[in-house]
């Protein structure tokens, strides 16, 4: 970058000058508070849900979350099948991201936009394209913290 | 307009959903979400001396500082003890369910307690309690419900 402005014409280096003058600024704490909105609104939804599956079934605050996540997942793919869910990504940002939703859009999206080189080499092998690297690290992490958390218990910590 | 629509028919329907439920004006219908407070229940014989033991557990325990509802059944072998953690003490559950079997093995060594903060188990303790307001209720069947209640307790998947 350095070298790069050395080599710059005294023109182009004004010009750059009033680029960054005009440049708009990303609108950090708004784009927070959307992402805390929606991605708390997200939430809400899941513990309603918790709650639908604790109050009309067998299911236990401890076991209510599998179903929660199978849902939630559900209802993200048809939100991008139906092309909300982009519409409320581009407005909520990370707060559509972080959540196992975001994790959903990624899967739905990425088979969406393979269909066309048909169902096993189109779909099946491109389905995890995005969200691969989400189960990866997530089942690294996890082995990595039962191994520490395994070591702990040996030597009497925990 | 029509993705208005896909936004917005989720949300009405959640809202009725909520609304109708309270319609019923039991206090189990409600029981996840306000505080109840059932007075403790018992399913065998109902002398003084098995009322003034149930008593004055479900008084120990509700003077736990970290809880705020408590509900008590007392079977025939096992006593389950359904509580409700206040939210800013809710990363200490562990500790307080250690502190309180501890507690409650110190103070009454003959009896068999099942210890939940799961809101389930309260939800279900609350019911039978309910049920058990009912003369045709048998002593049978409320047994067999509580042991229903503990099994549910030990699922972990």
């Amino acid at each position: 970058m350095g070298k790069d402005k050395k080599n710059l014409t005294p023109e182009q280096q004004k010009y750059q000058v009033l680029q960054q003058k005009h440049e708009i600024k990303r609108p950090i704490i708004k784009n927070c508070i959307r992402a805390f909105w929606v991605g708390g609104l997200i939430c809400t939804v899941g513990q309603a849900i918790t709650y639908f599956y604790i109050y009309f079934f067998n299911f236990t605050e401890q076991t209510a979350g599998n179903p929660t996540v199978a849902t939630m997942v559900f209802l993200s793919m048809l939100l991008t099948g139906f092309g909300i869910y982009d519409h409320l990504a581009q407005f909520g940002g990370a707060g559509t991201a972080v959540p196992v939703t975001g994790f959903g859009n990624a899967v739905i999206s990425a088979a969406i936009e393979h269909r066309t080189e048909g169902f096993v080499l189109g779909v099946g092998g491109n389905m995890f394209k995005l969200a691969g690297s989400v189960i990866l690290f997530g089942v690294f992490s996890a082995f990595v913290v039962a191994l520490i958390k395994t070591i702990l218990i040996q030597w009497g910590v925990l | 307009m029509r993705t208005k629509h896909f936004i917005m028919t989720p949300i009405i329907l959640l809202g009725l959903t909520g609304c109708g439920m309270g319609e019923d004006s039991k206090d189990s219908e409600l029981a996840l979400i306000k505080t109840t407070n059932p007075s403790p229940a018992l399913i065998e014989k109902n002398t003084k001396e098995d009322l003034d033991l149930v008593e004055s557990i479900k008084h120990d325990i509700a003077s736990m500082k970290e809880l705020y509802d408590v509900a008590i059944v007392k079977g025939k072998k096992d006593t389950l003890v359904a509580y409700k953690v206040k939210h800013f003490y809710r990363f200490q559950m562990k500790k307080i369910e250690k502190k309180m079997n501890e507690m409650l093995e110190k103070k009454y060594p003959d009896e068999n307690f099942t210890v939940s903060s799961d809101y389930k188990i309260f939800l279900e303790a609350v019911k039978l309690n309910e049920k058990m307001k009912d003369p045709n209720f048998s002593q049978e069947k409320a047994n067999k419900e509580l042991k229903k209640i503990i099994k549910l307790k030990q699922e972990l998947t």
